[in-house]
């Protein structure tokens, strides 16, 4: 039985050692890549927007959540209105990516304000793919594997590991620099990515339900808890979508009445109007006009508190 | 609870421990620790029927206990009557009543009669097939006076809910399994290192092959109406693919955890789809329910020591009792009566018992014309697993009928169909190490062993690599537990 116990071990050590050349060499050659999902410099700048994060210190606003943040804050005109800001963003990011930004940026960022932007269109997805852009873009340390063992994925793993032995083999992180023009998006200092002027064109989608998922909201929880503990005030806000978009889901009100359990919250679907054809430039994402709009108006929020 | 899921890789390690390290002073404690940790793997699903596997269970114990002294015949028969009625009434309640109530009621419409249906909203226990065709096989054996009756309520708890086969099977008799309970096991190294390698493979047919071909069956057996025959023929070939690596990857991971607790368990599958005749693929398919309905069914009917009309009649009860206890509806019927006309000429000219060895023993290509024989036989239960798996016959009727036209010389085209390049690949790589380990119990039990060490675990890595890097990251659930 010791023999056996012990021929485990050895093998498990072997085969993290073999696991993660097999990992180097489908990741690198394998025309497919199933269970391996890098991808280093995606749509949105996530990589430029991590790498300036580690050198921002003390802002006054910080914005959390996914594309809707990155695409919808412009961070210049927080400035403007004498406010210093940063967009903790990337696609597809849940609660459970933000919550980890937090725990790990919280001290040096110091916020006064932290807008966290929640929809039902985000926090009905698991978080994976919001998992597997950051760890494809920044280099990896003992917590993301922290974050990793949380959400408990085959994919996340294969790409944990494969992105670490890109750093550590490679140095491909290092090497790699992000055009801060790229296609129709510029990155803006703060994380916002600009996007040339584009309307959208309706298209159908689908009717469905916000489905409530326990990991993402214990997440938010244990958001509204670190901030609280923290004394930093925290508002919740949906930021627009298309009508279109925003209508397939047939019970906003319930995700309403979750959200507004953990704190303020503001739902611009429900207290403005926008205009799908004028205001956005797809589905659900402002495009440069409707985000001066929506600026302007978390901005008064913002200076009433 | 699912084998491919991480509550079982926390819940094995930790009943393995304990049952080695704790309870492995006395017999009884070990025992006990199974049926716990059985009942636990079970309501892990859901705690409620749990009540029916305890009460399958005391039936039986007693049951067998009162044939082991009792000698009327009269009362002999009454005490297995009583055995067979709970169980199959079970099972007929959870599994066949409304198929029942809807077939009756539609025969009286169809004489002109409105009766008002009372379906019920049934779940069906998983499993229920499993255990109950286990537990009945004890007191037929004991009623028989093949078996002795156990005075150990422990050890039949622990025959009748073995966790590892409890679900899905293979379906154990009590003279192969009940007397293991009774002797001390012993940790055997070579033993559980089998076990292992058998899991990994089991996990590696069932999450790779089958949850696989599984994404490209359920595109084109929704859509069957869009696609050529073709397209519909390569749908067909990955279910028979998804079905026997799913099912044949449940038992192997079954058998490889007895293993690891000391036990051995019969083999279920030996690679099928490498049978010459129809024959052949039924003592290689599901070997367990075959053997349980050729002891309990197809014998006391009188076998195949019988008149030829007999003999006929025998056939297409078993087969059709088969596809039935599959699924209460008439698409295992036919799929059933199918396969009793692929055997019924194999038997008649007396022809079924031809291929009992293994394909090509001792080489490494079989001849064409076994290897012709292999095509016809695989394609012969292809046609059938439609029946198996389309919605309804008017469905399995429709997508055969494209199968048979013109549109099946197109090349197959549909939604996906890039990705699914790799999986044939994949599936390719199963049948070369399947048939190099075709004599064997399991594929990869002798493959690997001469090598150094060195080699053989990157072997073994290399597997479980294919197992991370391709299988479905969603729990699915396996296809054998509706059954």
């Amino acid at each position: 039985m010791v023999k056996f116990i012990k021929r485990i071990l050895y093998f498990a050590l072997f085969l993290f050692f073999t696991y993660s050349v097999f990992i180097v060499i489908w990741g690198r050659y394998s025309p497919v890549k199933k269970n391996l999902n890098y991808r280093l410099g995606l749509e949105g700048h996530t990589f430029t927007r991590l790498k300036e994060l580690k050198k921002v210190k003390n802002v006054d606003v910080l914005f959390l959540g996914s594309s809707h943040v990155f695409r919808g804050f412009d961070n210049r005109i927080f400035e403007k209105a004498g406010y210093s800001s940063f967009s903790i963003a990337s696609n597809g990011q849940t609660p459970i990516q933000s919550f980890f930004y937090l725990e790990k940026y919280i001290d040096s960022l110091n916020p006064k304000v932290v807008v966290f932007e929640v929809c039902p269109f985000i926090l009905s997805r698991d978080g994976v793919e919001g998992s597997l852009v950051v760890l494809s873009n920044d280099k990896i340390d003992l917590n993301y594997s922290k974050l990793a063992l949380k959400q408990n994925h085959l994919k996340i793993y294969n790409t944990l590991l494969f992105s670490f032995y890109q750093d550590l083999l490679f140095n491909e992180k290092s090497k790699f620099n992000e055009k801060i023009k790229d296609k129709k998006d510029t990155y803006i200092e703060g994380g916002y990515v600009e996007n040339e002027l584009t309307f959208y064109k309706p298209v159908t989608i689908d009717k469905k339900e916000w489905k409530y998922d326990e990991n993402i909201f214990n997440a938010v929880s244990e958001i509204a808890k670190l901030l609280k503990r923290k004394e930093i005030k925290l508002i919740f806000v949906q930021a627009p979508v298309t009508f279109d978009l925003y209508n397939s889901y047939l019970n906003n009100s319930a995700f309403d009445a979750k959200i507004s359990e953990y704190g303020q919250y503001y739902n611009f679907n429900e207290t403005h109007k926008w205009n799908d054809t004028l205001d956005f430039q797809d589905f659900h994402h402002l495009n440069r006009i409707g985000v001066e709009k929506f600026n302007k108006k978390v901005l008064n929020i913002i200076n009433n508190e | 609870m699912l084998f491919n899921s991480i509550d079982f890789a926390i819940f094995l390690p930790i009943v393995f421990i304990l049952y080695w390290f704790v309870a492995n002073k006395k017999l009884k404690l070990q025992n006990l620790l199974i049926v716990v940790a059985s009942y636990v793997f079970y309501g892990w699903w859901d705690w409620r029927f749990l009540s029916l596997i305890l009460f399958s269970t005391i039936v039986d114990f007693l049951v067998g206990l009162r044939l082991g002294k009792e000698e009327d015949k009269s009362k002999r028969l009454a005490l297995l009557w009583l055995s067979v009625l709970v169980n199959i009434g079970f099972l007929g309640f959870f599994k066949y009543y409304n198929f029942f109530i809807d077939n009756f009621s539609s025969a009286f419409s169809f004489f002109g009669y409105k009766i008002n249906p009372n379906s019920l909203n049934i779940i069906l226990p998983v499993g229920i097939s499993f255990y109950t065709f286990q537990t009945m096989s004890y007191t037929i054996d004991v009623f028989r006076k093949k078996l002795n009756p156990t005075k150990d309520f422990i050890a039949f708890s622990a025959f009748v809910s073995f966790f590892p086969q409890l679900v899905a099977g293979p379906i154990e008799r009590a003279s192969n399994l009940l007397p293991q309970f009774y002797s001390k096991r012993k940790f055997e190294y070579e033993k559980a290192v089998d076990g292992l390698k058998q899991i990994i493979w089991g996990l590696f047919k069932k999450v790779v092959i089958a949850d696989n071909a599984a994404q490209f069956v359920n595109v084109i057996f929704s859509n069957s109406d869009e696609y050529s025959g073709s397209t519909l023929f390569l749908g067909a070939f990955f279910f028979a693919l998804q079905i026997y690596g799913d099912f044949s990857g449940y038992s192997d991971i079954a058998i490889g955890t007895s293993r690891l607790f000391g036990f051995n368990l019969k083999q279920n599958f030996a690679f099928p789809y490498f049978s010459r005749d129809i024959a052949e693929f039924w003592r290689r398919w599901h070997i367990s329910l075959s053997t349980w309905f050729r002891d309990y069914l197809y014998i006391p009917l009188g076998g195949s020591k019988v008149g030829k009309w007999k003999k006929i009649r025998n056939v297409f009860i078993i087969f059709i009792v088969s596809g039935f206890w599959h699924g209460a509806s008439w698409n295992f019927i036919v799929w059933g009566f199918l396969n009793a006309l692929y055997f019924l000429p194999l038997m008649l000219l007396n022809k079924n018992r031809i291929n009992k060895n293994v394909v090509a023993q001792g080489k490494y290509l079989p001849s064409f014309k076994e290897f012709s024989q292999i095509i016809i036989t695989f394609n012969l239960t292809l046609i059938a697993w439609v029946f198996f798996r389309a919605d309804d016959l008017k469905h399995a009727m429709s997508y055969l009928s494209e199968i048979f036209s013109k549109s099946i010389f197109t090349f197959p085209n549909f939604e996906g169909r890039s990705d699914s390049y790799l999986i044939l690949a994949i599936i390719g790589f199963m049948f070369f190490i399947e048939w190099i380990g075709r004599n064997n119990l399991y594929a990869i039990e002798k493959i690997g062993i001469k090598w150094p060490k060195i080699v053989r675990w990157a072997w073994y890595s290399f597997l479980i690599f294919l197992i991370g890097i391709l299988s479905q990251t969603e729990e699915t659930p396996f296809i054998y537990f509706q059954f």
